[in-house]
């Protein structure tokens, strides 16, 4: 992403940059690393989610009062079954509210560098390269 | 640096921000910054210069910004531990059995009876016991001090983002006056 140099040799218009102009730029920028920085959170988050949806199937594999370790921190528990599933579904609730929120963000994020494009690339056309 | 004059609004030429980190200059018209050609050369540099400083702050803040995104899990998960013994304490009396790491792959099996305070490593070979209650306030505002600390350095990289790409535009835009102006002065010529 970035103001292309000229090559020698091809003509183009002289296109003045105004500081509003350049907010938008610096703008774009700014949203743009934002975005690589959310989907990064995104993605880990949701393997997160799809360890946690797995565990919730193994787990009704086992019984009840059985004992399963389950780790809080860097240390395992030796907690029942039914405890852990209890935990597990808060783990899970939250993951999802989590991934939710995040979601929500990466497009707001995405709406608001569209709009900023459009405008960018109405004014300086070739002169400026805006995909990633 | 700019301690005499008032505080700049962000966006106003000369703006520093909360970290001192100085806002690059904008160039409306190049004409106004680089009145002939035989500038281009000392103008570009010092654009380059500036945006060395930039990249370097960009970098130290990116480090520091890594160090705090390893801290706060660490700190998170000593607050979940200390948090699940305080719900086992006042449910019940029996002890509660775990597996912990006694070292890097090695784990070892541990009961452990229910107490009303936990030792927290404090660092420098500091240990202090704490009834859990102060460990948990200790650990909330550790990690909030943290998250926080994250979020002016997020603040920060991304104001150093934005200013360097304002000195890009402004190398861009030198660089294609001056391609420009020696188009000119070669039609001139023939």
């Amino acid at each position: 992403m970035s103001l292309q140099m000229l090559p020698p040799g091809q003509e183009t218009p002289d296109v003045q940059v105004s500081w509003e102009d350049q907010q938008r730029i610096n703008g774009f920028s700014k949203l743009n690393s934002r975005l690589s920085e959310l989907e990064d959170q995104y993605r880990q988050k949701q393997d997160e989610n799809e360890y946690l949806e797995d565990i919730a199937t193994e787990i009704e594999l086992v019984d009840e009062d059985e004992v399963v370790q389950y780790k809080i921190g860097n240390t395992f528990y030796w907690l029942k079954q039914s405890e852990v599933v209890e935990r597990l579904e808060k783990q899970t609730d939250i993951a999802a509210a989590e991934l939710n929120d995040l979601e929500i963000k990466v497009r707001s994020i995405k709406d608001e560098m569209d709009e900023l494009k459009t405008v960018l690339y109405k004014k300086f056309g070739n002169a400026i390269n805006l995909e990633r | 640096m700019a301690a005499s004059s008032a505080p700049k609004m962000p966006g106003q030429p000369g703006y520093v921000n909360p970290r001192g980190i100085p806002q690059a200059p904008f160039i409306e018209v190049v004409e106004d910054y680089v009145r002939n050609r035989d500038q281009v050369q000392s103008v570009l540099q010092s654009f380059q210069e500036m945006l060395s400083k930039y990249k370097y702050m960009e970098m130290s803040t990116l480090r520091r910004a890594a160090g705090l995104q390893e801290k706060i899990p660490d700190i998170q998960n000593t607050l979940d531990s200390v948090l699940f013994l305080d719900s086992k304490r006042n449910v019940d009396e029996s002890t509660l059995t775990t597996t912990y790491e006694l070292n890097d792959t090695l784990y070892a099996k541990a009961n452990i009876s229910p107490s009303d305070t936990v030792y927290l490593w404090l660092g420098a070979n500091v240990m202090l016991e704490y009834p859990i209650a102060e460990a948990t306030d200790l650990l909330t505002s550790k990690l909030h001090a943290a998250k926080e600390s994250l979020k002016t350095c997020q603040e920060d990289l991304e104001f150093l983002r934005e200013n360097i790409t304002t000195v890009e535009v402004n190398t861009a835009r030198v660089y294609n006056w001056d391609v420009q102006q020696r188009r000119e002065e070669k039609q001139l010529v023939r």
